[in-house]
């Protein structure tokens, strides 16, 4: 009879064999578009969650659904933190690798060989620990946040008919909604953030807000930009384009829907903005006509 | 070692199909130009999939539906449209004032979703719920290019502050008109030749949390008062000669339906608070007279003892109440139908039809509920009114706006036509 107290001798730890052709990268790629498949597929669940966070949070704020809309997006912020933080250590690695000196001696002597050149890139790319899809899927992860706040907010305040009916159909039965309804929708000098906003300034409806949207971003963009020894490399101008092109695309986008998605995008540009300080990454000089160049080294 | 030429597409490795090596990112190759420019289209993507997949919030709200007997209105967003309830055609449109060129550049665009209201001139009150908040009164006999059917403007009020949701009420000669703005406009329809303004305004009350009580339906009036709900859970009584507020009711639960007075000269008015409540009209005094299963959202329809209304239940589907007035009691269990119910139902000589959001029409009677009609797709929201020999029924995300079906429910005409 054995005694369940026996000492068996323990078995030496293996590590754990990832099958010919994958690695950790591949894996993590996999794990991420089978996350976005799930969110998508489980639509209607992903905004129903949401949609009932941001009702709790309204709830326990004291009712005012300006103040629900930046805490949520502290919460995401807070969530997506490490994601964050990887898609800036991706970006930052993705640079260094552009002015290693390595790589640029390789790129000169396999200048004609593009197979050989490109297996010297992978082979770089796992000496240095580089994933070249670093940077954006942990911007892909946040798409379908992005996606379903668009109706979350739309449906929480119930500015219309339509919204709050289908309101009804994504609020949990536990947060007994019925004395909440409808949700206090003004905030600041806006009347309705499920609306565009519009401040008439002396005969001229001025969207605030949305240009709010646009220089916050602009600013965001800019700030954050990876620095580059040069800037006439290809991802230095497609930085450079980005910086341009997104402040332009949410300004339009925050002129035409709810004005609290606006208050969604500029807190989650502040906030940006505060992370990447916090991780020494901020180049303010980038805000200088002349120092687009200037390059800042991280804190460790 | 893997093969350095491939077929398949492999992180690293030379993809013959592609011609370029994914992942691998130079200066110099094509390779990097191809992932610059995957780059940029992802992004490009990205933004568009955003900016559609925004517009999936759908369409702001259901169509306003009305009639005068031989012509049927509907307001379908962009425009209202006047119908011919007997062919279906359309015999005038409104979109609102003519601008072009450079005076079009910056205007708020207009929504047309209330139901527009005839006074006993003949005009059509048409309020525009888009940004402008405008309200028109058009005169459908005074077309003048028959060949661009659009009636003139007679008068045109601007003065809201928020979004026309709920129909306005002729009481005499004046026309109330609740706002989401938390105000009663009161106009004046005696010389709606000339520009009119609001002769009286009626801020109620605020609302809860010290907001203006949205007003998304129309009041009913006993020709003394006038009895006004509010989504910001608020039945209120107004004296129609003073203008005052005569009482003011909390049910602890939103009202979007509005109230009806019944045959016992009660007020009944559900709520959110999945309560029928009756009202004594004069002094205010209210109990709940039935439990519901869900939010009640239309406004019941009373006919001799008998009320009649809908409910919504997240994730069941909604409920048909027939309730009895002078019993106090339901006339038979809730029928369930297989959707939410938001529009009111319509009484017809032999039994009751209700829309559904689904799209399906029942038709329910003392035996139980039949299916009377089922579209192949779009949703019902807004309640079905008889015209002429015609039910019309309005669906929004459908191939037509309206469908006139006959007293079997077989479809007689739609709108557009040909659809």
């Amino acid at each position: 009879m054995k005694h369940t107290n026996d000492k068996t001798p323990a078995l030496p730890t293996q590590p754990v064999q990832l099958p010919q052709g994958f690695s950790t990268e591949t894996i993590k790629t996999i794990a991420v578009v089978g996350l976005l498949v799930l969110a998508f597929a489980n639509w209607s669940s992903v905004i129903g969650i949401m949609v009932n966070a941001m009702i709790f949070i309204y709830r326990i704020v004291g009712h005012n659904f300006g103040i629900a809309i930046i805490l949520f997006t502290i919460l995401i912020r807070v969530i997506t933190w490490p994601l964050n933080a990887q898609q800036m250590k991706g970006a930052s690695a993705m640079q260094e690798f552009q002015n290693d000196k390595e790589w640029q001696a390789i790129q000169k002597k396999y200048a004609k060989d593009k197979e050989k050149l490109a297996q010297e890139q992978m082979r770089i790319y796992r000496e240095k620990g580089i994933n070249p899809f670093g940077s954006c899927l942990p911007t892909l992860i946040q798409f379908p946040i992005l996606f379903a706040l668009i109706p979350t907010i739309t449906y929480a305040i119930g500015s219309t008919p339509l919204s709050l009916l289908k309101l009804s159909s994504y609020v949990y039965q536990f947060q007994n909604v019925a004395s909440l309804l409808p949700l206090k929708s003004n905030f600041l000098w806006m009347a309705d953030l499920g609306l565009p906003e519009r401040t008439t300034l002396f005969g001229f409806a001025i969207p605030i807000l949305a240009i709010i949207v646009g220089l916050t971003t602009y600013v965001q963009t800019k700030l954050t930009m990876p620095p580059s020894a040069d800037p006439n490399d290809q991802a230095a101008q497609t930085s450079k384009m980005m910086g341009l092109y997104m402040p332009v695309m949410l300004f339009f986008f925050s002129l035409n829907y709810a004005s609290g998605l606006a208050v969604y995008f500029i807190t989650s540009n502040l906030l940006a903005i505060a992370q990447y300080s916090m991780m020494g990454r901020v180049n303010w000089r980038n805000l200088l006509p002349s120092g687009q160049s200037q390059v800042q080294k991280p804190k460790k | 070692m893997a093969p350095l030429r491939d077929r398949r597409w492999r992180p690293g490795v030379y993809c013959a199909v592609i011609r370029s090596t994914p992942g691998a990112m130079t200066p110099f190759d094509r390779s990097t130009i191809f992932s610059m420019r995957k780059k940029i289209l992802l992004v490009a993507v990205s933004l568009l999939a955003v900016v559609l997949l925004s517009g999936c919030t759908g369409s702001t709200t259901w169509f306003g539906l009305s009639t005068s007997g031989d012509v049927a209105y509907l307001a379908n967003n962009t425009a209202v449209h006047a119908i011919d309830v007997k062919t279906g055609a359309e015999l005038w449109s409104f979109s609102g004032e003519a601008s072009s060129g450079i005076f079009s550049f910056g205007k708020s665009p207009k929504l047309f979703v209330v139901s527009p209201i005839v006074t006993a001139d003949g005009l059509v009150i048409i309020s525009n719920s888009g940004n402008d908040h405008d309200m028109y009164a058009v005169n459908p006999k005074d077309i003048p290019d028959p060949q661009k059917p659009i009636p003139n403007i007679v008068w045109k009020f601007t003065n809201a502050k928020g979004h026309w949701i709920a129909a306005p009420l002729i009481v005499g000669d004046h026309l109330f008109a609740p706002n989401s703005d938390g105000k009663i406009y009161v106009l004046d329809l005696k010389d709606g030749q000339s520009v009119k303004t609001a002769i009286k305004i009626i801020e109620p009350f605020k609302g809860i949390d010290g907001q203006p009580g949205r007003l998304w339906t129309q009041p009913v009036s006993d020709g003394k008062r006038l009895y006004v709900t509010s989504l910001d859970h608020s039945v209120f009584a107004i004296d129609l000669e003073t203008y005052e507020i005569v009482w003011h009711k909390d049910l602890g639960g939103a009202i979007p339906g509005g109230p009806v007075l019944g045959s016992d000269g009660m007020l009944y008015v559900g709520s959110f608070a999945k309560q029928l409540e009756r009202f004594d009209p004069a002094t205010g005094e209210h109990k709940p007279v039935l439990d519901t299963n869900g939010w009640i959202w239309g406004t019941p329809v009373a006919d001799g003892d008998n009320l009649y209304f809908g409910d919504i239940v997240s994730g069941v589907g909604g409920y048909f109440y027939s309730y009895n007035t002078k019993t106090g009691k339901l006339n038979s269990d809730p029928v369930k139908l297989d959707s939410e119910i938001t529009a009111s139902p319509l009484v017809l000589p032999d039994h009751i039809l209700v829309a559904t959001e689904a799209g399906k029409v029942y038709a329910i009677n003392a035996e139980g509920s039949t299916l009377w009609f089922e579209p192949t797709k779009g949703k019902e929201y807004t309640t079905p009114i008889v015209a002429g020999d015609s039910v019309l029924v309005s669906y929004i995300e459908s191939d037509y706006y309206l469908i006139a079906l006959d007293n079997n429910g077989h479809k007689k005409w739609t709108f557009p036509a040909g659809k």
